[in-house]
């Protein structure tokens, strides 16, 4: 027996045979319908629709047999279906081929078989076979009609697949549309050419409608109710959905709804077919409403973005690294970048460089050091250091951290946050170098109700001030209460409680004791600020006053001095009648003390001014007034006594001394003076004046007479006297000479102790003066037998002084070398300019002046010898008239002795400036 | 013009006394001398002295007194006057040149030497006029 071979194209026959989709169904009356018809027409016993599988035939219909199979390798359509035409075996009993045939030797004792292939998807997946046990020859005819049952078979294979396709479509599209309803979404079916346009129910629901309600459909449909802004979206994604760029249209559209809002649809869909020229014909969708998840991803993005704002917009970085040695960064957020000069990325993984490559090299080991002692503590680090920028600048961060730690209790990550605080640190320092320069404290101080207290910023001065150092009282401020003076303590907590409960300024002086037992003033002032935990805050500035506080302890008591000597003053200037005025020439202003009310006998009520001041003037002394105010301007000082009239009509003395302000103080000309009430002084003088006249005159008028008769007696001119009566002549008459000199004498005296010795200063002629002298005393020298020789003097050597005056010194100068002087001695007088004086000599070679009288001679009453046998004659006042003459007049007087040898007498008076040397 | 009638008025007897020999014995004057002012006003006319000098301090009418009345004399309003007194503080000399004397001169005065003064001041009054 010949086993069939198995076809060079087996694999896709097989496949064919799969895609018919017969295999093991059930009969079916279509094909049985034409086996049967096969078998009544062809006359024949077996008829078999027998599709050839891998091992076996499996027969779909078969007519005069039992079995639904039997093995390929025994079958005859094994062979059938090797070639297109009919197989056809006559008689199997005589062909070697199936002789020994199972099939032919035993039932159904096949004989004669004839089977036209079966095709299908153009292979030939097995035959349509009739069958006899008896030996059988087809006729042409009968072979075509064969054929012809085969070709109907093989188009009931394709029907019915057809027919089996369509049934499932139907399934699968009752199935699908159950899914889509249950999903509630909505389907499109679009004719791309023509526009026309199928929705579902569904589709019309989703933008709020019912179908009927849009009718009639087409694409404008859709058109009319997606968003504006959308369509060119779309059109772009069809477009590249069309070029076979997308595999599918996928698009996320608002579309409004029948209520007005707009709703988020996603439309995806597919061409399924194609006009013969190419181009998409149908396109079917689905169209989901999206909203929800639209809005969600909305509202997903808004939060990830605000996220994101809020990372981009923290003040600092925010990192997360691994735990290893380089601590490669697994996130860094983007304000790194203007810290270090490089960008977020270069950090992530430490792709370009690590973030410990940027930190300060000083910095590495403290914060490795401090990191890891954090993370074995389980803590969390707060470490501030240094991060070079790429510009080469240094920036301060301060960095708090922490480690992530898993289930194990193993660090997974570090995270932390970076802050830049380079602006808050030069900041500091600048406060710090600012409040360095400061001489007091500045700080806050925190208290709260419960009685707590604390400095939580001081600066360095804090330990001048209290002793303490700004990290002892930064969380606990007993220690300065301590220092407080005990006295003061129960005021200055009084003054922080009224200040915390108004929240009013806080100002307060105290004492403070420090630890070297000195006690210093201090002077507080802050202002205070509520804080939400209860507390008070104060910001503010203590400052030591210890020196100006004890000035002003000292100006308040040098004040109740100055007051209580002001009211000895106010008391003395009443008592004596002085009062004050101040007035400005220029304006008229006046002010005057009380007391000038009670000098000038004004009503208190009065207004001072200078017009009713000048009123009350004595008309006769008006022009001392004037002069003096004159004199004024000129010297600064008005210095005058004149009368008043009162307005009762009394007469008074007044003495006003007053000095003008200088011009740069008081542009206003003023005068400050003072004006007492002299009218007693006065009268006083003017009684002392006549008394001194009226003394002077009744001494002068007795001795004119006794000195005159002497004279004349003396004289000779009434006849010879005998010797001894004219030696008492001569005696009477030098003594009531020593008598008269000793009234004018005194008188002078008077009158320079008073200073009312007038002098009337001229520039003189030096030699004319000294002549003059001479000639006044030659009679006298020529008495003492001595002569006076005066010295050459420079022609034209003129000096200031008052002629009479100089005279008197003159002649008391030289009477007395003439008196002290031997007989036939010689007195030299001199004169030369020294300087700016003029330099008088008076030379005797008298006896000199004895050494221990030497500093009494220009007092007055002083004699040498002091007995009652004078010899000079003199009055014992002419040395201390010359003084005060010569003084008085701008010079000075003095004088060279030597005992036995001689006296020199010089004075100097001042030189006529412009006089010839 | 040589100066040789002078009149004295002066109510201290003693000093009249000593002037008297000083002015007419030494000095060698023509002198009236007179113990009042009134006396002196009542006589000068009559004798028509070239130069009067006054005392200042004397009773009832005083040197200036009589410096006045001799002024209202139509012929005695030009004779020069000069004052001999002890009133010779300086604000009184200032007053009897004020009231028109040609000179003070000072007591004690020097009898030997008050008609050599009076001849000076008289020619320096003539030189003046």
């Amino acid at each position: 027996m010949q086993q069939p071979e198995i076809p060079k194209n087996e694999k896709q026959r097989l496949a064919a045979l799969l895609n018919s989709a017969l295999l093991d169904t059930d009969a079916e009356p279509r094909f049985d319908r034409l086996t049967s018809l096969v078998q009544q027409c062809l006359a024949t016993e077996i008829v078999l629709v027998s599709l050839v599988d891998t091992q076996r035939q499996w027969f779909k219909s078969r007519q005069g047999l039992n079995a639904c199979e039997t093995n390929r390798d025994i079958s005859f359509c094994g062979h059938a279906i090797l070639a297109d035409d009919i197989f056809e075996v006559s008689d199997a009993s005589q062909d070697v081929m199936f002789a020994d045939n199972p099939l032919v030797t035993h039932a159904p004792f096949i004989r004669f078989y004839a089977g036209a292939p079966l095709h299908f998807q153009s292979q030939r997946i097995g035959t349509l076979c009739i069958i006899d046990p008896k030996p059988r020859q087809l006729s042409l005819s009968e072979r075509h009609l064969l054929r012809q049952f085969a070709d109907v078979i093989e188009q009931e294979i394709a029907d019915r697949l057809q027919q089996h396709s369509q049934q499932q479509l139907a399934a699968s599209e009752l199935m699908y549309r159950s899914v889509l309803e249950g999903t509630r979404i909505g389907t499109w079916q679009w004719n791309v050419q023509t526009g026309e346009t199928v929705f579902n129910e569904r589709w019309a629901e989703i933008v709020g409608y019912g179908l009927d309600e849009l009718a009639p459909i087409d694409i404008n449909t859709w058109l009319s109710l997606a968003h504006p802004d959308d369509l060119a979206a779309s059109g772009k994604l069809l477009e590249q959905h069309f070029s076979g760029e997308l595999a599918f249209y996928d698009c996320k559209c608002r579309m409004k709804h029948k209520n007005g809002h707009w709703v988020w649809v996603h439309d995806r869909g597919q061409v399924v077919s194609w006009t013969a020229d190419n181009k998409p014909l149908m396109m079917y969708g689905t169209h989901a409403d999206i909203t929800e998840q639209k809005q969600a991803e909305l509202a997903l993005k808004a939060s990830r973005d605000q996220f994101q704002t809020l990372v981009a917009n923290i003040p600092g970085i925010t990192y997360r690294c691994k735990a290893d040695k380089h601590w490669t960064m697994l996130y860094m957020s983007g304000s790194i970048d203007p810290l270090s000069g490089y960008p977020a990325t270069d950090f992530i993984n430490n792709s370009v460089r690590s973030y410990a490559s940027v930190i300060h090299p000083d910095d590495h080991e403290r914060l490795d050091l401090a990191v890891g002692q954090a993370i074995n503590d389980k803590q969390s680090w707060l470490l501030q250091y240094r991060v070079m920028h790429k510009s080469g600048a240094i920036r301060w961060v301060e960095e708090r951290g922490r480690a992530e730690y898993n289930e194990q209790g193993e660090v997974s990550f570090l995270d932390g946050f970076i802050l830049d605080i380079t602006e808050e640190k030069t900041l500091k320092q600048q406060l710090l170098k600012l409040t360095s320069q400061l001489p007091g404290v500045v700080y806050q101080y925190q208290q709260w109700p419960d009685g707590r207290a604390c400095f939580p910023y001081a600066s360095a001065n804090i330990q001048k001030i209290y002793g303490a150092l700004p990290e002892q009282v930064k969380d606990d401020a007993t220690a300065i209460f301590g220092k407080i003076y005990p006295d003061d303590l129960a005021g200055l907590a009084n003054s922080i409680e009224l200040s915390a409960a108004n929240l009013s300024l806080w100002q307060h002086q105290y004492r403070v004791c420090l630890d070297n037992k000195k006690t210093i003033w201090v002077s507080g002032r802050a202002t205070p600020e509520s804080i939400p935990d209860g507390s008070t805050l104060w910001h503010g500035y203590i400052e030591d006053i210890t020196t100006s506080k004890q000035h002003y302890l000292e100006l308040e008591r040098l004040n109740k001095e100055y007051q209580l000597s002001q009211q000895r003053l106010e008391m003395a200037s009443e008592t004596a009648l002085i009062g004050f005025w101040q007035a400005s020439l220029k304006t008229g202003e006046l002010w005057w003390s009380p007391v000038i009310y009670q000098i000038f006998g004004f009503d208190s009520n009065i207004t001072p001014s200078v017009a009713l001041f000048k009123s009350t003037l004595h008309p006769d002394d008006r022009h001392l007034v004037a002069e003096s105010e004159q004199r004024a301007l000129q010297s600064g000082l008005h210095d005058v006594v004149h009368r008043i009239i009162r307005p009762d009509g009394n007469i008074r003395w007044v003495h006003e001394l007053a000095r003008l302000l200088p011009a740069g103080d008081s542009p206003d000309q003023v005068l400050v003076g003072s004006v007492q009430d002299v009218t007693e002084r006065m009268q006083l003088q003017q009684m002392k004046d006549a008394f001194i006249s009226t003394v002077s005159h009744e001494l002068r008028t007795p001795l004119t007479a006794i000195k005159g008769a002497l004279g004349l007696l003396h004289s000779g001119k009434l006849g010879q006297l005998p010797e001894k009566v004219q030696k008492l002549i001569e005696v009477a008459n030098s003594n009531s000479e020593r008598l008269a000199q000793l009234i004018n004498d005194l008188l002078d005296v008077e009158k320079l102790a008073a200073g009312k010795m007038p002098f009337d200063i001229q520039p003189l002629l030096v030699q004319a003066e000294l002549q003059q002298a001479v000639d006044n005393l030659q009679p006298f020298a020529g008495l003492h037998q001595a002569t006076i020789a005066l010295q050459p003097i420079v022609a034209g050597l003129k000096v200031q002084a008052d002629s009479l005056r100089l005279q008197q010194v003159l002649t008391n100068l030289l009477s007395n070398a003439i008196k002290f002087s031997p007989k036939q001695a010689k007195v030299l007088l001199t004169a030369k300019r020294q300087q700016n004086k003029v330099l008088f000599e008076i030379v005797d070679c008298g006896a000199g002046i004895p050494v221990d009288f030497q500093s009494h001679i220009f007092e007055r009453f002083a004699q040498a010898d002091g007995s009652n046998q004078r010899q000079s004659g003199g009055t014992g006042l002419g040395l201390a008239i010359c003084k005060e003459l010569v003084q008085q007049m701008g010079g000075n007087i003095g004088f060279d002795s030597v005992p036995g040898k001689g006296t020199t007498f010089y004075f100097a008076l001042p030189v006529k400036p412009d006089t010839i040397n | 013009m040589v100066l040789e009638r002078v009149m004295h008025v002066e109510d201290d007897e003693s000093i009249r006394a000593v002037a008297e020999i000083a002015l007419t014995d030494v000095a060698g004057f023509e002198l009236l001398s007179c113990d009042s002012g009134q006396r002196a006003l009542a006589q000068v006319e009559a004798f028509a002295p070239q130069l009067i000098l006054l005392d200042v301090m004397m009773p009832q009418m005083d040197g200036l007194q009589t410096l006045a009345g001799l002024r209202q004399l139509p012929s005695m309003a030009q004779v020069p006057v000069v004052f001999m007194t002890a009133k010779i503080q300086q604000a009184e000399k200032q007053q009897y040149l004020d009231a028109g004397a040609i000179a003070v001169i000072d007591k004690p005065f020097d009898p030997m030497l008050l008609g050599d003064t009076l001849h000076g001041l008289y020619q320096q009054y003539l030189e003046q006029q």
